[in-house]
């Protein structure tokens, strides 16, 4: 490692660099994504440098663990050699199998093959798995190529030349412009312009102005942002940069939530090695610009994802928001002009440098340009990171990405959008992702977690399931928030438990409105979106509920009971002997039954029968 | 160096000292915008989001609380339109219907028009507006108390619970505590609450109140500036 | 108490802002933030002690009584709950007779439930001392934790 010095040196090296990418090796890349870790890749990735070093074939075969790919269901996941064979679900026990096909010019291994459950037939390139086929990747794409821990890799693709551009070529303004020009919206939630946001900091009176990346993702669902920064996080350092030059900031920092602690690691080191590269730091590439990056975690509290609060966080206090009749970039971290923006927009700043901002306004609807990251997941087949080009319709992520519902159950709903959102029937599943759409219909793109629901989702228990969560991230100092959210609460869990009266609904429309106008941050501003939304699009649940004391769903668990069908029955005693209460009798060989007054509904049984005799009613 | 700005309150323009709220204004001309979190000398807070106005900036209506909004020259606000009027007495009924043993708030419940609480009562002995914190720390500089945890299980208490020497037992904390002062008729039995509303008489119905200030009895209740001066 | 805190306080002090990276470091040391360490941590870093207190309060990842031997992270992000997580929440608090973010009087287990891991295709997803379980289902979580409870028995009689 050395100190770059300026543009040229910077492009000498990266030609150097992708030289030595191409050294007619086997490639053999494993997915070091979220999902995939879960599944234990890294225990893969030992065993094949294990078995590579056994072999003496270091000469043969090259390995590397990349960024996230996206296709979490069906990790870990291995592509091997130029064409890209796509093997899934790979484990250990693979690898010296794996390895003798490399190594001996071709072959494919049939049981690690993607089967396409809409043809049943298997598929052998990554380009032809339909999951990444309906898909635009762009940085989910830079993911598969680079390992997060090698800044040589970012380089070699390209890497910083967008800010080489930059510092050699293009005032402050003209960044600013180009910004604004390409349409980049926030993609963090609330989709404001970045480069008006960029214009306002620069303009802001102050010498000292801060640029700060939130990764403080606490949308329960969704993990894009966790993909971008673990699996290439010089993308974003190198987004962070410009906008600093931009802006004229000469620190920055990174707020990483603290249940992303391999996040924090990878951000960590990237940031020591931009240093070590003189990316980060004095004089950059010889242009006299300063600027340098400080990691910093959160400490587990979702509200300190809302910009005033991150800020407020960062000086080491509790995260309580502030209201912003004074905008952050006008007085924000320390009181001096801050700009915040999301890790994925962070990200996206350098490809548009580099190609343009009309290249990036080409792609997506008129108003939502470029393309957005969704964590799918829920009751679909397919479940991951997508990244998609606003305008792609909610069916296609769902049916052509999402490959469809799970054991054929019918999908009823998608949420997006996270606490904050809302809830879509799947009658409108043709309308596009786009901001000012969404948002119209009483949902939002939000971050970009997209959950799909099928039959099995009672749509009250989500609004329920997501009003629990604010009730306990709320910071609580305003009372719309607090006292309206646990009123909310109130009366949307009575309703779970057969109690609601139809005079429920009017009031929690009047309270949701009323929590949205007089709350003092996003937090409370958004929390009764996803009641409001469930009670405009699923009204007929609500009705169950209240005036038939019946849960459609089968999910609440004061209007459900458990029954044993004689039918099906056989006496094996399997559930007895599971049942925590001692709610099952029956002797050996005679029809089993439940005694609903022990019974809590705890579903251990529903798993041990071998026979699928235990129903919900 | 001008060391004014003209604003506009419902349609009248007042005068306030630069650096002012936009309460601070209004209270200085005797337009009523019901306040309860708020002490004047006292950092403010907006945690009761009762005097929240309309803002209006280009044509677009932003609602914010009126003792956190700094006055600027040309503002124009609307503290008593029908939209404000009906946020304020939804949150009202929020606060009578969590803490109703308290003199104050059922003033301000009244005085904010709420008629019905649709709510089963709850009986808590604080609805955090911050006073006791606030005094603490701002005047006698103490930080003996102060919020702890989030969202419902927020409270005022003590660091560890526990009264720490460097508290001044100035009792400033407890005079100012809006669940001092009991109903008028007495302290409410918990499984007894009720909403009072016996001030109604002698103020004006809401829908007739110019906001404009009538010194009701009901300021006493919660120390409504007005009334000391 | 300062003799431990020292190589944590140390480049730290009378620099407020960084009073939750101490925080993190403290609590990944000892398990836990005791009152000791919070007086001397108010001193050392100049901040008044109300607000130590309160930032310990505030955040999910601190806390004053020290964590369990073992810690089970129960995922309740929206993923994890249409696949049925709040069932095996209500389990594991029923099995171990323990409140939410509690720990286990006898110091063994402490159940926390948090939202969203950030691996929401193998939900439901339940983590034990960082390793990560998914498709959990409640049988599953009943063998998991009553393996669990024979291995601190036997590690207790040994």
């Amino acid at each position: 490692m050395h100190r770059i010095t300026s543009p040229e040196n910077l492009e000498s090296v990266s030609r150097r660099l992708a030289a030595e990418r191409d050294d007619g090796k086997v490639l053999l890349t494993v997915c070091g994504g979220p999902g995939c870790q879960a599944s234990r890749c890294h225990d893969v990735a030992s065993e094949v440098r294990k078995q590579v070093k056994d072999r003496e074939i270091e000469g043969k075969v090259r390995l590397r663990v990349t960024g996230c790919h996206g296709f979490c269901e069906q990790g870990p996941i291995m592509l091997v050699g130029p064409e890209k064979i796509f093997y899934c679900h790979v484990k250990p026990e693979d690898v010296g199998e794996i390895l003798h096909h490399s190594v001996n010019g071709g072959g494919v291994i049939e049981r690690l093959l993607y089967t396409d459950p809409s043809t049943g037939k298997t598929v052998i390139h990554e380009a032809d798995v339909p999951f990444y086929q309906a898909q635009t990747p762009d940085l989910l794409l830079q993911n598969r190529q680079v390992d997060p821990l090698s800044i040589e890799d970012y380089l070699a693709i390209g890497g910083y030349s967008a800010l080489a551009k930059v510092l050699s070529d293009m005032e402050p303004e003209k960044v600013i412009q180009e910004v604004t020009a390409s349409g980049l919206r926030g993609l963090g939630g609330a989709g404001f312009p970045t480069g008006r946001k960029w214009a306002a900091c620069r303009a802001a009176y102050g010498e000292e102005k801060y640029v700060v990346c939130n990764a403080d993702e606490g949308d329960p669902g969704a993990f894009m942002d966790r993909g971008i920064l673990e699996g290439n996080p010089h993308a974003v350092i190198e987004g962070m940069i410009i906008g600093a030059w931009a802006i004229g900031a000469r620190e920055g920092y990174i707020y990483v939530r603290n249940e992303y602690p391999i996040a924090v690691e990878h951000a960590r080191i990237a940031v020591n090695q931009a240093r070590e590269y003189g990316l980060l730091g004095d004089n950059l590439l010889g242009s006299g610009m300063e600027f340098d990056i400080q990691i910093s975690r959160g400490a587990g509290a979702f509200v300190c994802g809302e910009s005033t609060a991150l800020m407020v966080s960062l000086e080491g206090k509790t995260g309580e928001p502030r209201p912003k009749d004074v905008e952050p970039v006008e007085r924000g971290l320390w009181n001096k002009p801050t700009t915040v923006n999301n890790v994925e927009t962070w990200a996206n700043v350098p490809s548009i440098i580099k190609n343009g901002a009309s290249w990036f306004g080409g792609i997506g609807t008129e108003k939502s340009k470029g393309t957005k990251i969704l964590a799918l997941t829920g009751q679909v087949r397919n479940t991951g990171l997508v990244e998609v080009a606003f305008g792609t319709t909610i069916r296609t992520i769902v049916e052509d990405i999402g490959g469809g519902g799970l054991d054929g159950k019918k999908i009823k709903a998608v949420q997006t959008g996270g606490p904050s959102g809302g809830c879509l029937p799947e009658s409108m599943f043709d309308l596009p992702i786009d901001f000012d759409v969404l948002q119209e219909k009483g949902s939002m793109v939000g971050s970009g977690g997209l959950v799909v629901m099928d039959e099995d989702a009672c749509m009250v228990d989500v609004a329920k399931y997501f009003l629990e969560f604010l009730q306990d991230e709320s910071c609580g100092k305003c009372v719309p928030c607090r006292m309206g959210v646990s009123r909310l609460l109130e009366i949307v869990t009575a309703i779970t438990e057969g109690k609601g009266k139809p005079e429920h609904i009017p009031l929690l429309k009047d309270l949701g409105e009323t929590v949205t106008e007089a709350s003092l941050c996003g937090l409370g501003k958004t929390a009764p979106n996803p009641v409001l939304s469930t009670l405009n699009y699923f009204m007929n649940e609500y009705e169950a509920h209240i005036n038939e004391k019946r849960c459609p769903a089968g999910v609440c668990k004061a209007l459900i009971h458990y029954y044993i069908d004689p039918e099906k029955c056989d006496g094996c005693m399997a559930c007895l002997n599971v049942c925590p209460n001692g709610a099952i009798y029956g002797e050996k060989k005679q029809v089993h039954t439940i005694d609903t007054q022990l019974c809590d509904k705890c579903g251990i049984c529903l798993t041990a029968c071998g026979r699928g005799a235990i129903a919900v009613q | 160096m001008n060391q004014y700005v003209t604003l506009t309150i419902d349609g009248s323009k007042v005068s306030t000292p630069k650096g002012s709220s936009v309460l601070d204004a209004a209270l200085r001309y005797g337009i009523c915008i019901p306040h309860l979190c708020y002490l004047p000398t006292i950092s403010e807070s907006g945690a009761c989001r009762i005097c929240i106005v309309e803002n209006i900036v280009n044509g677009e209506s932003i609602i914010t609380s009126s003792c956190t909004l700094v006055a600027k020259e040309g503002m124009v606000i609307r503290a008593n339109s029908e939209k404000i009027r009906k946020l304020r007495k939804n949150i009202a009924e929020l606060l009578v219907a969590q803490a109703p043993n308290s003199r104050a708030i059922q003033d301000i419940a009244v005085k904010c028009g709420v008629r019905e609480v649709r709510y089963p009562f709850r009986h808590d002995d604080c609805i955090l507006c911050g006073r006791c914190v606030r005094v603490c720390q701002d005047l006698y500089q103490a930080r003996a108390i102060g919020f702890i945890g989030r969202g419902s299980q927020r409270y005022v208490g003590f660091p560890f619970d526990e009264r720490p020497d460097f508290c001044k037992r100035c009792w400033a904390c407890i005079d100012l505590c809006l669940m001092k002062e009991t109903p008028c008729d007495g302290p409410m039995e918990i499984g007894q609450e009720y909403l009072c509303g016996k001030c109604e008489s002698t103020t004006m119905a809401p829908q007739f109140d110019s906001g404009d200030c009538i010194r009701c009895e009901m300021g006493k209740g919660f120390g409504c500036t007005r009334h000391n001066m | 108490m300062l003799t431990t805190l020292a190589p944590i306080l140390e480049g730290r002090r009378s620099q407020p802002h960084l009073l939750i990276e101490v925080l993190h470091d403290i609590q990944k040391d000892f398990g836990g933030i005791s009152p000791d360490a919070i007086k001397a941590v108010s001193t050392e870093l100049g901040v008044p002690l109300m607000e130590v207190y309160r930032v310990v309060k505030f955040y999910k990842a601190f806390t004053i009584v020290p964590k369990g031997k073992n810690v089970l992270t129960l995922c309740m992000g929206t993923a994890c709950h249409v696949r049925g997580s709040n069932p095996l929440l209500e389990l594991a608090l029923e099995l171990l007779d323990v409140q939410s973010g509690e720990t286990t009087p006898d110091g063994l287990f402490t159940v926390e439930a948090v939202n969203c891991v950030g691996a929401c295709a193998l939900a439901p997803v339940v983590i034990h001392n960082g390793i990560y379980y998914p498709h959990m289902t409640p049988a599953k979580l009943q063998d998991l934790i009553k393996q669990l409870q024979e291995e601190s028995q036997e590690a207790k009689d040994a």
